[in-house]
């Protein structure tokens, strides 16, 4: 019975212990009105320091319309912890970077380790490995001041247009943080990421040929044209706060342009070195290697037409094989054909005879395939860049090749095209 | 012999709770030590398990007596006492790294923030209830929480195991035999299954083919764990040494969560559910190890106890998980060698008779 009574005393007291824990503690729980999320950060290099443009999303009590304002805030210092450190400061809130969508590395950073850059990002759980990695033309907080057209906030922007989607079509190369790392820390130690570009609204470049995407530059020379440009170049050494940015529809846009941003070259690294960007076709020529297509477009040219070729049910890939102790890759794409356009007049009684894709037609998309392989291959032995991934698949699948054919596997092995493109139908 | 849990109770703990308590840092650990061979330094480690399990539950079939009998009838009360005495510090030995992971599991994962210490005490609450208890309220909770185990798995695989490149594990043992089998050793301080074991005897009614059945048990929870591997370490690859957490990170990658956010939270708190029963299990055995031992039985009290000393070590070493981690990886497999391997293979030696008999 006593023993009963004192248990009893026992758990009130302890209940009454985690009654003051949680009233004086909240067990850490947060006030949504009082966080800031950071949904994208753009990360500079200047000297020997490191500039952090954090974007962030500050929850507004509203009952209706926006109730997110989006604003930058910088930091900086010798490490992106440091950079970051301070931008909590500033926000007045210690956040991990769960919520952080996008990593955006500014151009001068191809002249530092990729991985000095973004080592912070791996470090312990700080972030997911979820976020996607971009470098960007000029700086990334230029490019994260920017107004973009199609949606407020241009981080999310710029995330349409490394969307699943159009890596689903080959139009980009995208990557998230475990795709760098894990091509990176690999044997074959490259990696690639797209590059972000920032065209003025209503432009477009001439040319004609589909993959000529994009048009007046917006992002040479620094054009800071986001609301509060970023803080003024940081305000100092300690880089001071820059808020503005997009503000959930408010005004101070005033005449900015608008920016339309595209993503289809591709940035190059060789042991977490830059060595150069793929071009246009090159990189679709990547994507369609790399990534699981549903419908890629291909221009080609038979006879005086020219046709842009769509292709559904896409395979691609790359196979290492040993012949008589002679390394042979063979870089091999399959797909089903149909026309999306010709320039010519059309008749729309002969668009019924398009669905069987005449064969010098299939002819000339297979050979603008192979001649963009060709141009994807002289980059990656002229760089020694392993970004196929033929390193790997010597360690996986050759490994008693491997220790002879490790540092030359590149410049010594056959490469030839297996590329089949029949009609839809 | 009292029938205090049944068969099926000690399956589902066999089934449910050696897989979660496997789930949080097991996985990163064996990714660094043994890497794309990570497989098989832990199918080392459950095959041993996996014989003294079978070894233990077909000594059930033997005798009626619980373990404590069997030492009194052949080696004396003294011994018996003194015996489960260490048995007891053995499982607040057990208790120990688990808890720190998941305080830190935790904290990391269903905080955004960094939370204070006091977020994870409420814990203790429920462990002192719980550690109070005895085997009736552990086959219980066997009962509710395999449901939950079943539904948080197939949760969390249907999320990521699309995700996985099987090549992955290519070339397959390549790593340095050496290192396959330090892994299997440093991680030896999480396989003490057949200790529960022990404790249940005599207090379970023995049917034919139970024996059987248990083992059985405990490969379905060893294939759970080698599942979670495998897709931890197809997710990651060369990059999971560097992932804390593996339960929580392989579904990241489930295109959906990209839209409608973090679902597979969800499934995670369930677990986390699990995760928490299966940790005060040998908090409950410890308690009933010293009630035993004294031969005076006031389980609140020693759950109270218990519980004071381990919240006190969480506030004195909150700091110190990875020194306490090192330890235990490079030292304990001693202890561990000889509690939940040697002893449980030793009890076979002691006698299953009464004189009389």
């Amino acid at each position: 019975m006593i023993k009963k009574k004192y248990t009893v005393i026992l758990y009130w007291l302890i209940m009454l212990a985690l009654l003051v824990m949680f009233f004086t503690n909240d067990f850490g729980l947060v006030d949504l009105s009082k966080t800031s999320v950071v949904v994208a950060v753009g990360v500079d290099v200047e000297d020997e320091e490191v500039m952090v443009t954090a974007q962030v999303a500050v929850p507004q009590p509203s009952q209706s319309g926006d109730n997110v304002k989006y604003v930058q805030v910088q930091g900086r210092g010798l490490t992106v912890a440091d950079c970051l450190n301070e931008i909590n400061s500033k926000t007045g809130f210690y956040p991990k970077l769960l919520f952080c969508k996008l990593i955006l590395i500014g151009e001068e950073c191809k002249d530092e380790e990729l991985f000095r850059v973004l080592g912070c990002f791996y470090r312990r759980n700080y972030s997911e490995l979820t976020a996607l990695v971009a470098m960007c033309k000029g700086k990334a907080m230029d490019m994260l001041a920017m107004p973009a057209t199609i949606s407020q906030e241009n981080s999310t922007a710029m995330q349409r247009a490394l969307s699943e989607e159009l890596k689903k079509s080959a139009n980009v190369s995208s990557v998230s943080l475990k795709d760098i790392a894990e091509s990176n820390y690999s044997v074959s130690r490259a990696c690639y990421m797209p590059f972000i570009e920032a065209n003025i609204e209503g432009t477009s470049e001439g040319g004609g040929d589909g993959d000529n995407v994009g048009g007046e530059s917006g992002s040479s020379g620094g054009q800071s044209q986001g609301g509060g440009s970023s803080g003024g170049e940081s305000g100092g050494s300690s880089g001071g706060g820059g808020s503005g940015g997009s503000s959930g529809g408010e005004g101070g846009q005033g005449e900015q342009k608008k920016m339309e941003f595209t993503a289809r070259q591709t940035a190059v690294f060789n042991d977490g070195k830059f060595v150069g960007l793929l071009d246009e076709s090159s990189s679709f020529a990547l994507n369609i290697l790399k990534n699981e297509i549903r419908l890629a477009v291909v221009p080609c040219d038979a006879g005086d037409t020219h046709y842009t070729v769509g292709l559904k049910n896409a395979d691609g890939g790359v196979k290492l094989k040993f012949e008589d102790a002679t390394p042979k890759l063979t870089l091999s794409f399959n797909a089903l054909a149909q026309i999306q356009g010709a320039k010519k007049v059309l008749d729309p009684d002969s668009v019924m005879f398009d669905d069987v894709v005449k064969p010098e037609v299939l002819k000339a998309a297979e050979d603008t395939i192979k001649q963009r392989f060709d141009e994807l291959m002289e980059l990656c032995v002229k760089t020694d860049s392993d970004i196929l991934g033929v390193r790997t698949l010597l360690h996986k699948y050759n490994y008693k090749y491997y220790e002879a054919f490790k540092d030359k596997i590149l410049s010594e092995m056959q490469v030839e095209y297996d590329v089949k493109i029949e009609s839809l139908n | 012999m009292t029938n205090k849990i049944s068969v099926r109770q000690i399956c589902f703990i066999l089934l449910a709770y050696t897989a979660v308590s496997k789930f949080i840092l097991y996985p990163t650990v064996l990714s660094f030590q043994s890497g794309r061979d990570l497989l098989f330094s832990a199918l080392i480690d459950f095959l041993v398990q996996g014989v003294i399990i079978w070894a233990v539950s077909y000594l059930c079939s033997r005798t009626e007596k619980t373990l404590f009998e069997l030492i009194e009838d052949t080696l004396g009360n003294i011994t018996a006492r003194i015996i489960y005495g260490l048995f007891a510090l053995f499982f607040i030995v057990c208790t120990i790294v688990p808890l720190f992971e998941q305080k830190v599991y935790v904290h990391a994962i269903f905080y955004d923030t960094i939370p204070s210490l006091g977020a994870f005490v409420p814990f203790f609450f429920f462990a002192v209830y719980a550690a109070s208890k005895g085997f009736q309220n552990i086959g219980r909770s066997a009962d509710i929480c395999l449901p939950i185990f079943l539904l948080s798995m197939l949760f969390i695989l249907g999320m990521s195991v699309l995700e996985v490149k099987w090549d992955n594990f290519l070339p397959i043992l390549k790593t340095p035999l050496k290192d396959v089998a330090g892994a299997s050793l440093g991680t030896m301080f999480r396989f003490f299954e057949p200790c529960w074991l022990l404790m249940f005897m005599g207090h379970f009614k023995y049917k034919k083919g139970d024996a059987a059945k248990i083992t059985l048990s405990y490969v379905g929870g060893a294939l759970f764990v080698i599942l979670i591997l495998a897709v931890f370490y197809g997710v990651y690859g060369d990059i999971s040494a560097s992932r804390q957490f593996a339960i929580s990170k392989i579904s990241l990658f489930f295109p959906a969560i990209e839209t409608v956010g973090r679902i597979d939270l969800i499934a995670l708190y369930a677990l986390e559910i699990v995760m928490l029963f299966a940790l005060v299990l040998n908090l409950q055995l410890a308690v009933h190890c010293i009630s035993k031992c004294t031969g005076y039985d006031n389980s609140p009290l020693y759950s109270l106890i218990i519980n004071a000393g381990l919240l006190l070590m969480l506030i004195f070493l909150d700091n110190k998980f990875n020194d306490i981690h090192t330890f235990w990886s490079s030292w304990m497999w001693i202890v561990f060698l000889i509690f939940a391997n040697i002893i449980p293979l030793l009890s076979w030696a002691l006698r299953r008779r009464r004189a009389r008999d």
